[in-house]
């Protein structure tokens, strides 16, 4: 058996005792009440639960786009419940990759110009800009639509070029908020099938908020969350396999 | 640079929307500039510096009031004075009433007018003779020439109106300068028609003298000359007379000034709408833009540099306008008008383009401040959740 300390290493995402709370006017709603979770690298998590459960916020939180209350989280090792905004988004541009359901692509650019974008935060070349640009769109098969703008490709190809994006600047996490939620039972399937590679392949910690369950069966693990409480946290027949 | 794209994109994403706007920053940019180069017009030399050293007298009281031409000899013989020519405005109708038909009309003495006083306008050596000896003849400004189409020996009737007289004219020759929307003809033969004050008084005198270093002394010199007779002087620089018409419209410069300001106001209200409208629109995008890396300040600095691109534009596109189209139109409409003296120098300067810059920049920060703010200080998971 390991250690505390080694567990904590080999873990890429730690929450200890966090808690969230909301504030409307004078009203506290708390959202997630004391969560304690470890992911360990290269795990494919699926968190799923009820409206209002807290999964969104629980990914938001280790996305580092929200802060919590209270407890503290760390992911690869940086304790981001209480850095600067300037350093957070400078870490999240480094550290995670976001899908979301809708895509979120910026209308106005191409599918190449969506994709390029965290890179416009780095430092590389234009040259070595566009070369990150069209291996991530090899990876998800769009190089033929690196032109087209998001009105011109369906929602699976929408969503396929926001994977791209979260991938591009080769992050370590990859977090998801129903990336199947708004696609048909086809297009839902490959990008499924991407995000399993992109784990498997590309040894990417695939952190998914998911309602279906057979999307959910594609993890390693499920965890199960129901007005902000974690209520259950289990391997899938794939987390078996794998730990076998 | 790398992000020009991006915001350049964001300012026409709604092109209907941006072309609106942008159309309001140029009409207004077209109209301050306009407005300000005819100000700078009006103030300047209309000689364009070579009437430098031509004097104006005219009656103290001012230009309603003759003075007598008896002053004429004393004048000459202050030192300094190269030539000095009567003038009287005479103000007659051509034709009809009708404010096309509205030109100069000046006696001068022709001996001297263009050899010595006027000498920077260009005339025929042949046509100046000619006129000098035609006691009814009269030369014309190029521009009236066109406008009326007189030919020579064409006759021209002027109805007196303060001067109760008629003046049957013929046409000699045109001269060019940078006022051509005057005629001039023989004092002598305005005298010829026995009008009250004939070989008694002047409207006033336009002389030259030496150098312009001799203009202050040789003014003070003739005011001091006439400061207790009957008909005391105001002796000024041909600017400064002209700058006294401007005067008579009153605080015209403030006026300007003030309602430059007040649509200035009005149009960077109009484009702050519109970049708020743009944010409002893309709260989420902007905070899809946080979550992958960029921080409030880039934010911050892209919606403002969408407004002041945009407002950069339309103030482009109006000091293009208002200096390749505008005023060479308006200058063209203008050249038989009261304005025409002016005209020469109505252009659009380098201190008005660098104004009109100004103004466009001032104009999106101003406007785009605002949104800019507000974009760059929402939460990452409050834009997140709007559904717009």
């Amino acid at each position: 058996m390991s250690s505390a300390g080694e567990k904590e290493m080999s873990d890429i995402i730690v929450l200890d005792h966090v808690e969230k709370i909301y504030h409307r006017d004078a009203l506290e709603i708390p959202v997630l009440k004391d969560i304690a979770l470890r992911v360990p690298q290269g795990e494919f998590l699926a968190l799923m639960g009820p409206s209002g459960s807290g999964k969104t916020t629980l990914l938001n939180l280790i996305a580092g786009i929200d802060q919590p209350t209270r407890g503290r989280i760390l992911v690869g090792g940086v304790d981001i419940s209480t850095i600067s905004q300037t350093r957070l988004a400078k870490w999240r541009s480094q550290t995670i990759g976001f899908i979301f359901q809708l895509y979120n692509l910026i209308p106005v650019l191409t599918a190449f110009e969506n994709v390029e974008l965290p890179l416009l935060l780095t430092r590389l070349s234009r040259a070595e800009r566009r070369r990150h640009v069209e291996t991530a769109l090899s990876i998800v098969a769009l190089s033929d639509r690196m032109d087209h703008y998001p009105r011109q490709l369906s929602g699976g190809q929408e969503q396929r070029v926001a994977i791209a994006r979260a991938i591009v600047s080769d992050p370590a996490i990859l977090v998801a908020d129903e990336p199947t939620g708004d696609l048909d039972a086809k297009s839902a399937e490959e990008i499924l099938i991407l995000l399993k590679r992109l784990n498997e392949e590309f040894a990417k910690t695939i952190v998914v908020v998911t309602h279906d369950p057979k999307a959910a069966s594609r993890a390693h693990r499920m965890i199960h969350l129901d007005k902000g409480v974690l209520e259950s946290d289990e391997l899938t027949e794939t987390g078996h396999l794998r730990r076998v | 640079m790398k992000f020009f794209r991006l915001i350049w994109k964001n300012v026409f994403r709604k092109k209907t929307r941006m072309v609106l706007t942008t159309g309001s920053i140029v009409l207004v940019l077209v109209l301050i500039v306009v407005l300000v180069s005819l100000l700078n017009a009006m103030e300047a030399d209309p000689s364009g510096g070579r009437g430098a050293n031509r004097l104006v007298v005219q009656h103290a009281t001012g230009l309603a009031s003759f003075l007598p031409l008896s002053q004429r000899q004393r004048i000459e013989q202050i030192p300094g004075v190269v030539a000095v020519s009567p003038e009287i405005w005479f103000g007659g109708v051509y034709k009809d009433d009708r404010p096309e038909n509205f030109f100069g009309q000046l006696s001068a003495d022709p001996q001297i007018f263009f050899d010595k006083i006027f000498d920077d306008a260009m005339i025929d050596p042949a046509a100046n003779a000619e006129w000098k000896a035609t006691r009814n003849g009269f030369v014309a400004g190029q521009n009236l020439v066109t406008k009326f189409g007189w030919k020579k020996g064409d006759h021209v009737q002027l109805r007196g109106t303060y001067i109760p007289v008629t003046l049957d004219l013929i046409y000699i020759g045109k001269y060019r300068a940078g006022d051509e929307s005057n005629i001039f003809f023989h004092n002598e033969y305005l005298n010829q028609s026995k009008w009250f004050g004939a070989n008694r008084v002047t409207g006033i005198y336009y002389m030259k003298v030496a150098s312009t270093q001799d203009l202050p002394r040789v003014a003070a010199a003739i005011d001091r000359m006439f400061e207790n007779s009957d008909a005391p002087t105001k002796t000024m620089t041909e600017k400064q007379f002209q700058a006294q018409f401007m005067e008579m419209m009153g605080n015209i410069k403030g006026l300007i000034r003030w309602i430059s300001l007040v649509i200035l106001f009005a149009v960077t209200l109009i484009v702050a709408n519109t970049v708020a409208m743009s944010a409002r629109e893309r709260v989420t995008e902007i905070s899809v833009m946080r979550v992958l890396g960029f921080r409030r300040s880039h934010v911050l600095s892209f919606i403002l540099s969408e407004s002041v691109l945009m407002s950069l534009l339309g103030g482009l596109v109006g000091v293009v306008l208002a200096k390749f189209v505008i005023i060479p139109g308006m200058v063209k409409g203008m050249q038989t008008t009261p304005m025409a003296p002016f005209l020469i120098n109505f252009r659009v300067t380098w201190q008005v383009l660098l104004a009109a810059f100004g103004i466009s920049v001032g104009v999106g920060v101003l406007a785009g401040f605002v949104p800019a703010i507000r974009s760059s200080q929402l939460r990452i998971v409050d834009g997140l959740r709007q559904v717009v």
